[in-house]
């Protein structure tokens, strides 16, 4: 496996659904190949900390005033 | 209805990246949903629906938007000799920062960084984006909800993730 083909792979194996015989494939290669190795840790990183900015929840006073909204548009019919 | 407002302001803010646009997303969406009525046949259709509707009006919201912000992803991807192995400019950019400490992870600056890298994803790869690492959908539900297969799905995620890896690596690799 070159390194193209193992970062290729690497979202599949962050979501364990990658065949056996290529995970142990890409494991063979990732013992032998440092910056591989250092590119799925970061990789496995960003994936936690992206998911910890892109998630942004509602302010409640936008809760309060969606349903208000609501309210207002069903009266309105 | 509180379940569903977090869900969808959560994907229209992660895809239109402003408090207000999702604010008016969310307010299209319930109106949909109160117009449609009783027409879905159980709670997990209602759920898909919302996801898709969200997605959609989000995506319309952005159109035409704050387009030149948004990054060519190939200037932030691994670059690779013919026989595959690492190459270019960009292949020093393997430090790993992975175990840098918490609070320089969670600092004020990474943050800053990642929301702005986030902001220059092209539209359609912040919605598989979040879709799959926020929502934690699988890949098959956030194919069925941007209309598009699973190949393509996976490979905009894998591309997205990247680019947030590189630009993350020129700012704590040079310290790793």
């Amino acid at each position: 496996m070159t390194c193209r083909e193992a970062i290729d792979v690497l979202g599949d194996y962050l979501d364990g659904t990658m065949p056996p015989d290529v995970v142990a494939e890409l494991e063979r290669h990732l013992a032998e190949c440092a910056p591989c190795r250092a590119y799925l840790a970061t990789y496995r990183k960003t994936r936690e900390l992206g998911t910890t900015a892109a998630r942004v929840e509602m302010p409640e006073e936008m809760q309060v005033r969606l349903r208000r909204f609501l309210i207002d548009r069903l009266r309105a019919v | 209805m509180t379940r569903y407002s977090a869900r969808v302001f959560r994907l229209a803010y992660g895809i239109t990246r402003s408090a207000a646009d999702a604010e008016e997303v969310a307010q299209d969406v319930f109106l949909q949903i109160v117009h449609k009525g009783a027409g879905f046949e159980g709670r997990a259709a209602l759920g898909s629906w919302i996801y898709r509707i969200t997605t959609n009006l989000s995506l319309n919201k952005r159109r035409g938007k704050r387009r030149e912000l948004e990054t060519s992803l190939d200037d932030l991807l691994p670059t690779y000799l013919p026989d595959g192995h690492r190459a270019g400019d960009r292949a020093f950019l393997v430090a790993d920062w992975s175990r840098t400490p918490e609070h320089e992870l969670l600092s004020d600056e990474s943050r800053r960084i990642l929301e702005a890298a986030i902001d220059r994803l092209p539209e359609h790869y912040r919605a598989v984006l979040v879709l799959k690492d926020v929502e934690e959908l699988s890949n098959e539900e956030v194919a069925q909800i941007v209309g598009d297969t699973i190949a393509a799905v996976k490979t905009r995620l894998h591309r997205a993730r990247m680019a947030l890896r590189e630009q993350l690596t020129r700012y704590l690799g040079a310290g790793a």
